[in-house]
């Protein structure tokens, strides 16, 4: 999104209420979407559920293509289009809907901190896991992320893809690691958060912010997910405190949410995302 | 332990260890851990093992390249920096260097090398004075282009002009981790406590160059200056453990410096342009000796004979070899 859109998209934000039809385009959660893009997708459905701010879930095949940076996933709210968790932060601040007022300023540069912490590791390993190691690409990846297209079209798309992601993980210097190293990262990566967690019951104690709808989308996805092997989701398993972190999120914001308001995506987390 | 480990990294200028941000961070990294390293600061990335800069020579692990890799041996041959560091210190340092990672390192980035004025006058220039002479011609040309492809795949932009939007949005992005680093440290000396750990020194290898390098267009450095505590952050550590470098430049003299390195390098690359002219002719003159496009006896023999229409084209092909 352009600056001066945004500069306006705020502007109009802030006069605006939060329609009822807000609407989350995602992949198609059967048979298309991937790991980090469902990890993005539940973090931001997260982050709404805790503003309290209602939001449809709609699938659709070529919701990469229908999203303002080609990335998923994004909102569509009263006729302004968003995209990524950063973003839309900022947009439903604008409407006057935060979840880090109570924070003070040291506390604030610890949340950003942490969040950047996440999007650089453990959405580069998923990004790495999905498209780098090749039996994962091969079983899983590329032929989840083509289920829409035909042959040959699907077969272009997907290794197409798999060259940008694949060049992206070079440039930022990850291209040399071993899985094995891919795997040391993330348990570094969880041993950070297990630490900064500690025995509160959300980051920043008693009231959750954006970071932890981020942590949410991704710890949960990567648990509740089966790829060709268990290891990633082992290395969370071995933080106790991450594992009733993410029960706690999903008791509070999403089971009772369902329950109130018997919502179709209720199926959804029974089962959990598979990828 | 007997003999030191080798580092080489890019030299320094403007008062500054290294004009490199990697560079610096290592070599404060190893000043705060105590590491005693023989230091080679190069000024041309295709002499050190790894091919580029910084690289540390190691006896197990062959050579790295990556700070974090650099740091993370040092670390194993016992110079460790963060060794009082709480576990939670320790998450927040890996925290903070992703928030460099992810929002100062892009900004920077097109900073030193996509806005064009800060290329042309600074970046390009340093690197061409430097650059020992056959490599200056194309390699500042080279890491242009690298650092231009890095910055396009990292933002997952395929077309990436040096355009006011991207600037604006890159530029948000590192004034607000500048102002974060900024209410972090507050009012310490360094990020935890007293004593400098890994984190300060990334904080140091990103910010440093801002502090002392001017930049004709310098939106970074205005936040920056406007922020005293990471200002002095920065000038503390390079009184503190750089104090060689710090007393080159004291202050003001930066206008004078570059002229200065004007004149240290021109004896040595006019020697190096005389002797390659010289070699390239002498190359060029024995092939064509060799064979026998040109032939000192023939070219005699056939202008005592007067038959010119040969002897002009034999002629002809030396001075256009030349």
């Amino acid at each position: 999104m352009s600056l001066a859109a945004e500069a306006f998209v705020s502007q109009i934000a802030a006069a605006e209420p939060w329609p009822e039809n807000a609407t989350l385009y995602q992949p198609l959660k059967d048979d298309q979407i991937l790991l980090s893009d469902c990890a993005s997708s539940l973090a931001v459905q997260a982050y709404l559920r805790m503003c309290n701010l209602p939001v449809q879930v709609s699938c659709r095949a070529n919701a990469e293509y229908m999203s303002p940076s080609g990335k998923v996933p994004f909102i569509q709210v009263g006729n302004q289009v968003i995209s990524e968790l950063g973003p839309i932060v900022q947009f439903t601040k604008a409407k006057g809907h935060s979840l880090s007022d109570g924070l003070d300023d040291v506390q604030k540069a610890e949340m950003k901190a942490y969040m950047e912490l996440v999007n650089n590791m453990l959405l580069t390993a998923e990004l790495y896991i999905q498209w780098c190691d090749e039996s994962t690409a091969a079983e899983i990846t590329r032929p989840r992320y083509s289920s829409p297209y035909s042959w040959p079209l699907n077969q272009i798309l997907a290794y197409q893809k798999q060259w940008e992601v694949r060049r992206k993980i070079n440039a930022i210097g990850w291209g040399g690691k071993t899985l094995e190293q891919v795997y040391e990262d993330v348990s570094q990566c969880c041993q950070a958060l297990s630490q900064r967690l500690g025995t509160q019951p959300y980051f920043f104690n008693k009231h959750p912010t954006e970071l932890d709808a981020l942590v949410f989308g991704h710890l949960f996805t990567i648990l509740t997910t089966q790829l060709t092997s268990d290891e990633l989701s082992g290395r969370i398993k071995n933080y106790s405190n991450l594992l009733s972190f993410c029960r706690r999120i999903e008791q509070n914001y999403f089971e009772e949410h369902d329950r109130d308001s018997a919502g179709s995506s209720s199926s959804r987390f029974s089962k959990g995302p598979s990828l | 332990m007997a003999d030191p480990l080798e580092l080489y990294c890019w030299k320094g200028d403007w008062g500054l260890p290294s004009v490199d941000s990697d560079s610096l961070t290592v070599l404060a990294y190893a000043k705060f851990a105590g590491a005693p390293l023989k230091v080679h600061k190069i000024a041309n990335p295709w002499r050190s093992p790894t091919g580029s800069l910084p690289a540390l020579k190691t006896r197990e692990e062959g050579s790295l390249s990556q700070p974090s890799k650099i740091i993370i041996h040092l670390r194993k041959q016992k110079y460790n920096a963060d060794y009082d560091l709480s576990a939670k210190e320790g998450a927040d340092t890996l925290a903070f260097i992703s928030l460099l990672e992810e929002k100062m390192l892009p900004a920077l980035i097109y900073a030193f090398w996509l806005d064009s004025k800060n290329y042309v006058d600074v970046t390009r220039r340093w690197y061409a004075e430097n650059i020992s002479f056959p490599f200056n011609f194309f390699l500042p040309n080279r890491m242009h282009g690298q650092q231009l492809e890095r910055l396009r795949l990292v933002r997952g932009d395929s077309g990436l002009e040096p355009g006011d939007d991207i600037e604006k949005e890159l530029y948000r992005d590192a004034l607000e981790c500048m102002t974060l680093l900024s209410q972090r440290l507050g009012s310490h000396k360094f990020f935890f406590g007293d004593s400098p750990s890994s984190l300060d020194a990334y904080v140091f290898g990103y910010l440093a160059p801002l502090v002392k390098i001017k930049l004709p267009s310098g939106k970074l450095q205005q936040h920056l200056n406007s922020l005293d505590n990471l200002r002095h952050f920065c000038t503390n550590i390079l009184t503190l453990y750089f104090p060689a470098e710090g007393r080159e430049a004291p202050s003001r003299k930066m206008s004078s410096q570059p002229d200065a390195g004007d004149f240290d390098n021109e004896p040595n690359k006019r020697r190096n342009q005389v002797l390659s002219v010289l070699v390239a002719l002498g190359a060029m003159l024995g092939y064509a000796i060799l064979t026998g496009i040109v032939s000192i006896q023939r070219v005699h023999q056939e202008a005592l004979e007067s038959s010119e229409g040969h002897g002009n084209h034999s002629h002809d092909s030396e001075e256009e070899d030349e």
